[in-house]
């Protein structure tokens, strides 16, 4: 087993680099719309084989185990070469939670499959009531024998009509003093005639999310992951990993660099006004990766990071939205014209990119939310 | 001449409440939708129960057939158009094609046909170069034929005649051409609301010469000014609906057992639209009414700059902020908000957005002072 840390930064970088710009499928780089497995799929079996699925995990669950450093790295080069995310919720979200809180023989079931990819995982936490009060979900499961069974809805689930399992919060005990008890944690095979799945289109005319209705569905007790009714505590354990994986600079920078590409080819920049928006919005993203590089050295020393994380999400992702309200301003008359605008020998799909950039605001805790936490938490204000 | 300040508010707020009443009884904003749908094209009963309400005339004086109500008239209805999201083309109908055909001729059947909702025409004025809108003519008028390349035509997929602007003989001019004719062939680019730009390849295709010489520059200039402070009007109209849409949603969505619209944050966003909104309103207003009191070009111009300007600039802050206080809902198609955001996608992209306006409104101003 190869020790990636052990390696020097550059070594390391030049060997991820090497390995994406010989292997990555040139059909998929910069992918504008979510891709369903079958469309990755190839990419995923050469990922898999070079046992490069789990940047995060420990190597001894198949992972490669970086520290945060490289890790870092790893996500930078990633994204210079625009490698799709791919179906990541079972790497990125369910599998830190079964190798923190699961037992031995979920650990030996699940986190293989999550590598291959034989089971594909969607999120199943939002409901129609419960969006930023999240505690407030309703659906719920009941222990008959050997089984939980489940009613309810979940909804905005991502990619859920092209996964095989859900993780999800339920409520397991209706009478608990307070809405964040008696929530758990648990694993649903997704192929059972309790569940059905309707797809939501979005205002971009994409199938990207769905609701998710639960009726008499089962899955086996063993399918808890944690304590029962301890759920809540355990998702927010890796809610600050999340804030940081969104506060990341990948998408505003991808952005800017659609930006520059198509200011270029229409001749934006003689335009002096078009100029300092421009330069206004580059250090905008320049200055959020300084930022973000003092969160991501605190990770490399291992230290814990505070609720302060939430500036970095609520300054990229309206960075974010800032570049892409000023790739509709550089189209011009073709401002609302949908699919890649053609300017020189490239094509920069503005509206895909400024859809894209909409719900960053809203999903991952709205930044309304992020907000709050600041003034409270960071702040001290009082209320 | 007449115009909006010989009629009395009473007027105007009959007419509006005509046009809503015809416009919610279509179908609303469902109708926009639905056609959305299916083609990105719009209901012919409609555009002749909009002519019957005296839509397409309103602004028309009334020596050339007209109500002569003046722009301030065609603004109310323009606001109603964008309230609905009505597909029908009545502010391109009313400011480019009606306006064109009454200041060049008259007399012409077409524009009688115009009037009556029974004749709906495109107009095809733009041409692109490499770095977007072109300030110079390259399509030609020849032998009774039209040759060259016409960009962002609206509504060219359901008219039956499209006006292009030419050259022809070393001036301006503007010509007739048939959609399905002979040499005419069509590209069609979708819009973020559903709604087609053409892309307009003429290799001589046969066409009626409808007039020429300075006064076609003169009747364009004219008609593109009316056009884009209906367009702002319109902007005013989408602008209001997505605010009150909005309003409605946060005061009945709960989030931690109260309406999300009691977070006082959500409260001080809510109160700055408003703002945004009525200062929209007053000064499109403002505008049209006072363009309606001139015929000087540069200063109309630099009311319609005004205008577009003020009212793209509150439409794009309204709109995203509508999403976002609707959260997760405000991103789906299901919910009507998000066709107000596409629509605003469109509108202030036709014409020159704000950045656009802002500049030529300057250069008008400072135009206007070096005159004095
Ligand atoms: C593209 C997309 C993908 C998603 N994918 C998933 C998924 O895979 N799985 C999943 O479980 N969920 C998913 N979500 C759901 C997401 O987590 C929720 O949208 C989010 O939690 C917000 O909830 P809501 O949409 O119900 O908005 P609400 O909570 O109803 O909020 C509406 C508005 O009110 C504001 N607001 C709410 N409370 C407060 C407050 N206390 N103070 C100030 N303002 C407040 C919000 O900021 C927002 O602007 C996704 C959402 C989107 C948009």
């Amino acid at each position: 087993m190869i020790d990636y840390n052990a390696m020097s930064d550059a070594d390391f970088r030049r060997q991820v680099r090497q390995f994406f710009e010989t292997e990555y499928p040139e059909e998929l780089r910069n992918l504008s719309h979510r891709p369903k497995f079958a469309e990755i799929e190839h990419w995923h079996r050469k990922l898999h084989a070079k046992g490069w699925v789990a940047p995060a995990w420990p190597a001894e669950y198949g992972g490669m185990g970086l520290n945060a450093a490289k890790l870092l790295i790893f996500y930078e080069e990633q994204q210079r070469w625009g490698v799709v995310r791919g179906r990541d919720m079972g790497v990125q979200m369910v599998g830190p939670l079964i190798i923190k809180f699961g037992t031995d023989a979920q650990k030996a079931y699940w986190l293989p499959r999550i590598l291959s990819c034989e089971d594909i995982w969607c999120q199943g936490y939002s409901e129609p009531g419960a969006g930023s009060d999240l505690a407030n979900l309703r659906t719920n499961a009941v222990i008959d024998g050997d089984e939980f069974v489940i009613n309810g809805q979940k909804i905005w689930t991502t990619m859920a009509h092209d996964s095989t399992h859900i993780f999800m919060l339920v409520r397991t005990d209706p009478k608990a003093p307070k809405k964040q008890q008696g929530i758990s944690f648990i694993l649903v095979p997704m192929d059972q005639p309790g569940v059905e799945v309707r797809t939501i289109t979005t205002l971009a005319g994409e199938t990207e999310f769905c609701e998710v209705f639960f009726n008499d569905a089962r899955t086996p007790c063993e399918n808890l992951v944690g304590e029962l009714n301890k759920g809540w505590t355990m998702a927010k354990s890796l809610l600050s990993f999340e804030r940081v994986f969104i506060g990341a600079p990948n998408l505003a920078q991808n952005a800017l660099g659609q930006l520059e590409t198509y200011a270029r080819g229409a001749g934006r920049f003689d335009d002096p006004v078009f100029r300092d928006r421009f330069a206004e919005v580059a250090l905008d993203v320049e200055d959020h990766a300084a930022l973000y590089a003092r969160f991501a050295d605190q990770l490399k020393r291992g230290e814990p990071l505070g609720a302060d994380v939430s500036m970095l999400k609520i300054w990229v992702t309206e960075t974010f939205q800032k570049i892409t309200e000023l790739m509709i301003e550089a189209a011009g008359p073709d401002g609302g014209t949908l699919g890649p605008l053609q300017v020189g020998n490239a094509g920069v799909d503005v509206l895909a990119a400024f859809y894209k950039a909409r719900p960053t605001t809203i999903y991952g805790g709205s930044n309304e939310i992020q907000r709050n936490i600041l003034s409270k938490a960071v702040l001290g204000l009082p209320g | 001449m007449s115009n909006a300040a010989h009629h009395d508010q009473d007027d105007l707020r009959l007419l509006r409440e005509s046009v809503r009443t015809l416009l919610e009884r279509a179908g609303g904003v469902a109708r926009a939708r639905k056609i959305r749908d299916e083609d990105g094209g719009w209901d012919a009963p409609v555009m002749t129960e909009l002519a019957k309400a005296g839509v397409f005339g309103a602004a028309v004086p009334e020596e050339a057939g007209g109500l002569g109500m003046g722009l301030a008239a065609a603004g109310i209805i323009a606001e109603e158009v964008g309230r609905v999201i009505a597909p029908e083309p009545v502010v391109a109908s009313v400011g480019l094609a009606i306006g064109l055909l009454r200041r060049l001729c008259p007399a012409h059947a077409l524009l009688t046909e115009a009037l009556a909702g029974t004749t709906v025409l495109a107009t095809a004025w733009q041409e692109r170069d490499a770095k977007g809108l072109s300030d110079t003519l390259s399509s030609r008028f020849e032998n009774g034929a039209l040759t060259g390349t016409k960009s962002w035509v609206a509504g060219v997929a359901v008219a039956s005649g499209i006006l292009v602007l030419v050259e022809a003989g070393g001036g301006p001019a503007l010509a007739l051409v048939e959609p399905g004719g002979k040499g005419v062939s069509i590209d069609k680019r979708r819009q973020s609301d559903g709604s087609i730009l053409a892309e307009l390849h003429l290799s001589g295709a046969p066409a009626e010469l409808l007039a020429e010489g300075p006064a076609v520059a003169k009747a364009l200039e004219a008609a593109i000014s009316d056009t884009t402070a209906l367009t702002a009007a319109e902007l005013v109209g989408v602008s209001a609906k997505a605010l009150e849409i909005t309003l409605d949603y946060i005061k009945t969505r709960e989030q931690f057992d109260k309406p999300i619209g009691s977070f006082q944050v959500i409260q001080h966003r809510a109160a700055d639209m408003h703002v945004m909104r009525e200062v929209a309103e007053a000064g499109v207003r403002d505008a049209l009414g006072l363009m309606d009191a001139t015929e000087t070009p540069r200063l109309r111009a630099r009311q319609a700059s005004r205008a577009k300007a003020r009212a793209c600039t509150t439409a794009r802050k309204i709109t995203r902020e509508a999403i976002q206080l609707h959260g997760a809902v405000g991103y789906t198609d299901e919910f009507d908000i998000g066709l107000y955001l596409n629509r605003a996608l469109v509108l202030s992209a036709w014409l020159g957005d704000d950045v656009y306006h802002r500049r030529l409104w300057l250069n008008a101003r400072n135009a206007e002072e070096a005159a004095e």
